[in-house]
């Protein structure tokens, strides 16, 4: 492994806001583009494209994603970004649209190169105290847990904290998250996340190239697609299609390589586990982990069926409850050829 | 006309083909956009700034809310999309707030007509 490399692996958060009024319209898509901007650059990130439809808007980052809708916010940042230096100004801005929030969760896997990080992310006791020193109280159940795997590399941590109990009924619509880490990514498939030289291209032109040149287009066909290839190599994108996005960002360098793919999941949605396979395949990983919250185990069983399809093995299968969040299923996989634990 | 180097908002379908018909022979831009739209707030501004630098091409702007059938007729799907129309045929398309891509694709189906008289 590389001595010092990219951050691939993001911090994700997501923040949850409600109102009094029972009108709430557009609500926090009304923000101010600027205000927004102020609070990337807190994180250390900025907007390279953009695309909304008539649920949500989607913002992809110079590092990572922002999807803003009425009521949530979910932002998930790489490399050394401050991520959590945006809860305290995004509580703000919503509070100016008299929305007050009612659950935040923070997730991430396992840094490759955790002596880089900044504060508050030194450590993932630091980002705990970090969050607690600055939700309020109102979010009273609350639980942080590291999630182990078999691979030592590779755990999931989960901040979790809700002014309400978690329930289906706080969970209506049946909408899971399902996060997908891999490393030790295909050379050869990893190449198509490198720009050509003097290619007269353009981020947005190379970045769509990438999409249809890799088959990332066809993950979910129904799915409108902005995209972005950085220079000289990496990729993103995000996915919009109804009121579901996915997103996908890639650091195809040797020795640090890592890829993610994310997408949120209804049970009135059957083809997640085919998403994440055909995810899987853009990238040949080496190793693979899937965490998923608030599925059923029924979606997290076919995930790992499709997965192992392609020549992965499960090595590792856990779960961890959240009082407001509900279960977090955390797997691991690695190719046959490669089993190493 | 007055409205060149503004980008015109079309209200109405017959103002919409009314623009279309006075916009042959020229390229037209058309922004489709909406209100509730963030991405489309954000790059308002610099589609501003490419109707000022470019008065020999046409820049329209259609609300998707307001005209619902124009959009949906030309197949937008996600916003911002932008079109770029030569005798009232789409010669290009961004999705997206892209300011690179925007100005690039433009520049390309511009032609070099911008000292027109």
């Amino acid at each position: 492994m590389a001595v010092s490399g990219f951050e691939g692996f993001e911090k994700r958060l997501e923040l949850q806001f409600s109102s009094h009024d029972p009108v709430i319209g557009i609500g926090l898509r009304q923000l101010d583009f600027k205000s927004v901007e102020q609070v990337l650059h807190q994180v250390q990130c900025t907007v390279v494209s953009a695309l909304g439809n008539q649920h949500f808007d989607s913002y992809v980052l110079s590092e990572s994603s922002l999807f803003v809708y009425p009521t949530k916010i979910i932002i998930k940042t790489c490399g050394t970004t401050q991520l959590l230096k945006s809860v305290q100004p995004f509580i703000h801005l919503a509070t100016t649209l008299n929305l007050h929030i009612t659950e935040l969760r923070y997730t991430r896997g396992s840094f490759i190169f955790p002596q880089a990080q900044p504060h508050p992310h030194t450590s993932f006791q630091q980002e705990v105290v970090y969050l607690e020193d600055n939700i309020p109280t109102s979010l009273c159940y609350r639980k942080a847990s590291v999630i182990p795997s078999k691979l030592t590399s590779h755990s999931w941590h989960v901040f979790s904290a809700g002014a309400v109990e978690y329930s289906d009924n706080v969970n209506p619509l049946d909408l899971y998250t399902v996060e997908v880490c891999m490393t030790e990514l295909d050379q050869t498939l990893d190449r198509k996340f490198f720009r050509h030289p003097n290619d007269g291209k353009n981020g947005d032109s190379a970045g769509r190239e990438m999409t249809e040149m890799t088959g990332i287009n066809r993950i979910n066909l129904n799915s409108q697609i902005c995209d972005f290839a950085f220079d000289p190599c990496g990729y993103s994108m995000n996915g919009i299609d109804g009121d579901r996005y996915s997103t996908i960002h890639v650091t195809p360098e040797d020795g640090f390589s890592y890829a993610s793919f994310e997408c949120v999941g209804s049970v009135y949605n059957d083809d997640m586990a085919d998403m994440v396979k055909k995810a899987v395949k853009v990238f040949g990983p080496g190793t693979v982990s899937v965490a998923t919250t608030a599925a059923s185990h029924d979606i997290c069983t076919r995930i790992k069926a499709t997965v192992e399809q392609i020549g992965m093995k499960c090595r590792s299968y856990s779960m961890d409850e959240f009082p407001a969040a509900g279960t977090v299923v955390f797997q691991t996989f690695t190719t046959r050829r490669n089993y190493r634990i | 006309m007055g409205e060149e180097g503004q980008v015109i908002s079309c209200h109405t379908v017959d103002a919409w083909n009314q623009q279309i018909q006075n916009g042959k022979n020229k390229l037209i831009v058309v922004d489709f956009a909406a209100s509730w739209c963030g991405p489309c707030r954000a790059i308002a501004p610099f589609v501003s700034e490419l109707a000022k630098k470019m008065p020999h091409v046409i820049f329209l702007k259609v609300d998707v809310d307001e005209l619902k059938e124009i959009a949906s007729d030309w197949g937008v799907e996600a916003m911002p999309t932008f079109l770029l129309l030569k005798d009232g045929k789409t010669v290009a398309k961004v999705v997206g707030a892209k300011k690179e891509d925007l100005q690039q694709t433009i520049n390309k189906h511009a032609g070099n007509s911008s000292s027109s008289a």
